[in-house]
């Protein structure tokens, strides 16, 4: 049991998210004040002390995602020079997380950038969900915990979704395959894959299935959904392929750009997201869109770091 | 030249073509933009194996944008193999905490909603009267415009015009009398030296800026840091523009300034003045009374400042010269930021012109305000480039005699 108290601070990329975690855990938010001075520089006030605290503060890579990122640096940076005892940065959707390698002459590999400034800040420990690939976690030289939702998707699944047992998960592309099998396997249920050839960024062109879907529901399984031609393509595959209804589960829904009217007009039954991103504006836009709660996960978490028991129960357990 | 690559951001595109004018090279091929969901995007079209990479970044405009987009590119240039990469950045972002006395109560009394997005098109209104002066009692009233994002912000209640009110509980005002709680003061992050780590970690081998606002900034980097000045160049200026400048008057609007307007003073044999920000009452510290040290009567007058953001300083300092008697009033200053509603009120104020530096794009500056012109700094950085990358002294830049035109 540790001496010393939990305090959460949060930015303005998902406030909402940091109070349903503070409600779990059954503490207040810490006061802060995140905001821009007139020549768009940001600036922190930190509201009260946090000497030999355990400081942890949610941000998620969201929205405006370099303000937000320099929120974080300046909130955990402001930290350490009070003299906090260990900050962590939780941060739900990880940032430039797909930039990790150097895949063309002089690309940037920003999300060990990110890792490095993350560091350099002065962060402790970093709590992150379900990144894009888990070997950014060795991008860093502190521990980090790479939660998965993996546990609340099966919950859905198993609850929320009629006749799932007459339901195959469906991987949208080869990468997604490892993660799509382990909810399969968990679940009991068959697997199939599509696999599609990509021609810029952001731009997808053709679409082979790899698999049996016909006369039964698919779901798509899939880590991010951003502009959602992926899964807009890969619904429409798997209708031609004689699919009865098709779902898409997918971890962080970013949503950018025409990603609302994609999913709108697609096949697609229900398209379900987890709220490491805010969702509220895009709800009432979007019928088919559900979203997941995972603040019992991140409030475990943030619990059983503070005290230093095992995470290891949250990685196939949704907390109730 | 051989062997030098410059690489422009997005902030100041213009200052770079001119510099690469300069040094008879082409900016570097790049493409800059953002992803859909907001990330920056960076690629770069021309080999920096073995060059020595300039990156000309000012800290304007969208400044965490910008920012990220300078740390993403000397990341990109240093894993491919670039032999030295020199960050140049004329106008240094977080360089100063802008308002933030330390005085009982908020520091941010005006800063505006943080709802807005990215793009500065968009410039969040400020109030157009001077910071308020009362500390904050007991009830707030919500300040127009403000949209959910404020409310979301954890229980805080703030000074200001712009007056917070956050849902949820006000659990006891955040500003208690310091003699009656002796409990915790807050304070505003000062983000000095996370910007320079920030930088090296990055990859940076070398900074290069312009009239850094805090001389000592040099000591938080742990890499070469070329602090240039504008001053041979505003020197220049005064003796070529201003008619019979030996008749003028030097002011600094602050006493911080008071060392960088005399040594500009002397080195001209200008006579001097002071404007002092007098606290006149114990109990109410917010209050200020502006003073002038010196006599200005029938004179004209250049106030001297190293930045101007919101425009406050130097208009609330012409006013007082103004009712001092002085005839014209002029200022000259390095960076012109000129955020919010600044050009409109230094269009109304009794300031005849403002002169800036280009380290700061000013092409919708001097159109918005006719009082706005330029002088153009990019001929320093081209030589201090050239040098640099010569291995030749620099000494040179910081002398007025010295021809650089």
């Amino acid at each position: 049991m540790a001496d010393n108290s939990i305090k959460i601070f949060t930015g303005n990329s998902h406030p909402e998210l940091a109070k349903l975690v503070a409600n779990r855990i059954g503490i207040d938010l810490a006061k802060a004040a995140v905001m821009k001075y007139s020549n768009q520089e940001t600036s922190v006030t930190i509201g009260e002390s946090v000497r030999d605290e355990d400081v942890f503060i949610i941000q998620s890579g969201c929205g405006e995602i370099n303000d937000n990122l320099m929120e974080l640096l300046i909130m955990i940076n402001a930290c350490k020079t009070a003299s906090a005892r260990r900050i962590t940065a939780v941060i739900p959707c990880f940032p430039y997380a797909r930039q990790d390698k150097k895949d063309k002459s002089r690309a940037p590999i920003t999300a060990k950038l990110t890792a490095n400034m993350l560091t350099v800040a002065g962060a402790n420990h970093v709590i992150t969900m379900d990144l894009h690939a888990s070997q950014i976690q060795g991008f860093f030289n502190v521990p980090v915990d790479n939660l998965y939702c993996e546990p609340s998707m099966i919950k859905y699944i198993s609850t929320k979704i009629p006749n799932w047992k007459n339901a195959l998960i469906v991987s949208p592309d080869a990468g997604g395959a490892k993660r799509a099998t382990s909810i399969a396997d968990r679940l009991n249920l068959d697997f199939a894959l599509i696999h599609k050839e990509r021609k810029r960024a952001n731009e997808v062109s053709r679409m082979v299935l790899v698999g049996d879907v016909r006369g039964k529901i698919a779901i798509l399984v899939d880590d991010m959904a951003d502009t959602c031609g992926t899964l807009g393509l890969a619904a429409k595959t798997l209708v031609e392929n004689g699919a009865e209804k098709v779902y898409a589960i997918v971890a962080h829904g970013i949503l950018s750009g025409k990603a609302i009217k994609v999913i709108n007009e697609s096949v697609i039954e229900k398209l379900v997201v987890t709220n490491t991103i805010p969702h509220e504006d895009k709800m009432a836009i979007c019928p088919k869109l559900d979203v997941i709660d995972i603040s019992p996960t991140l409030a475990e978490a943030i619990r059983r770091t503070h005290n230093g028991e095992s995470v290891s129960y949250l990685f196939s357990h949704v907390p109730e | 030249m051989r062997g030098i690559v410059v690489f422009s951001g997005s902030s100041n595109q213009a200052l770079t073509q001119r510099v690469c004018d300069r040094l008879s090279c082409d900016p570097g091929k790049s493409f800059l933009a953002k992803f859909s969901n907001n990330e920056t995007r960076v690629e770069l079209y021309e080999s920096v194996r073995e060059q020595d990479v300039y990156i000309v970044q000012s800290g304007c405009g969208h400044v965490n944008d910008n920012f990220m987009e300078l740390l993403i590119m000397i990341q990109a240039c240093k894993t491919a193999s670039a032999k030295k990469v020199t960050a140049v950045i004329p106008l240094f972002p977080y360089s100063r905490q802008p308002d933030a006395p330390f005085g009982k109560g908020a520091p941010l009394t005006r800063a505006p909603p943080m709802t807005m997005p990215s793009t500065p098109k968009t410039i969040p209104s400020t109030p157009k009267t001077s910071q308020p002066t009362t500390p904050m009692t007991g009830d707030f009233g919500m300040a127009p415009g403000i949209t959910r994002l404020t409310e979301e912000m954890n229980g805080l209640e703030l000074m200001g015009q712009e007056m917070f009110r956050l849902s949820g509980a006000m659990t006891g005002s955040f500003y208690d009398h310091p003699s009656t709680t002796g409990g915790y003061r807050q304070w505003v992050a000062r983000s000095g030296t996370l910007v320079a780590e920030l930088l090296t970690c990055a990859g940076a081998d070398h900074i290069i800026t312009l009239d850094l606002h805090d001389p000592q900034y040099q000591g938080f980097f742990d890499c070469t840091v070329d602090n240039l000045s504008a001053f041979p160049i505003m020197i220049k200026y005064i003796q070529q523009h201003i008619y019979d400048y030996k008749d003028v008057v030097l002011v600094s609007p602050d006493a911080g300034g008071a060392k960088r307007a005399t040594s500009i003073a002397e080195k001209l044999h200008m006579d001097f003045a002071l404007i002092h920000k007098e606290r006149r009452r114990p109990d109410k510290p917010q209050k200020h009374d502006l003073m002038l040290v010196g006599d200005v009567r029938g004179r004209r007058v250049v106030i001297i400042d190293d930045i101007v953001d919101t425009g406050t300083t130097i208009i609330k300092a012409a006013k007082l010269l103004h009712e001092n008697g002085a005839k014209e009033i002029y200022c000259i200053c390095t960076h012109g930021i000129f955020s919010g509603d600044a050009l409109d009120r230094i269009e109304k104020s009794y300031l005849d012109k403002v002169i800036v530096s280009d380290s700061v794009p000013q092409d919708e500056h001097t159109k918005l305000c006719s009082k706005v012109t330029t002088f153009p700094v990019a001929p320093l950085f081209a030589e201090a480039i050239r040098r640099i990358h010569n291995g030749e002294s620099v000494s040179m830049l910081f002398d007025p005699s010295h021809e650089l035109f």
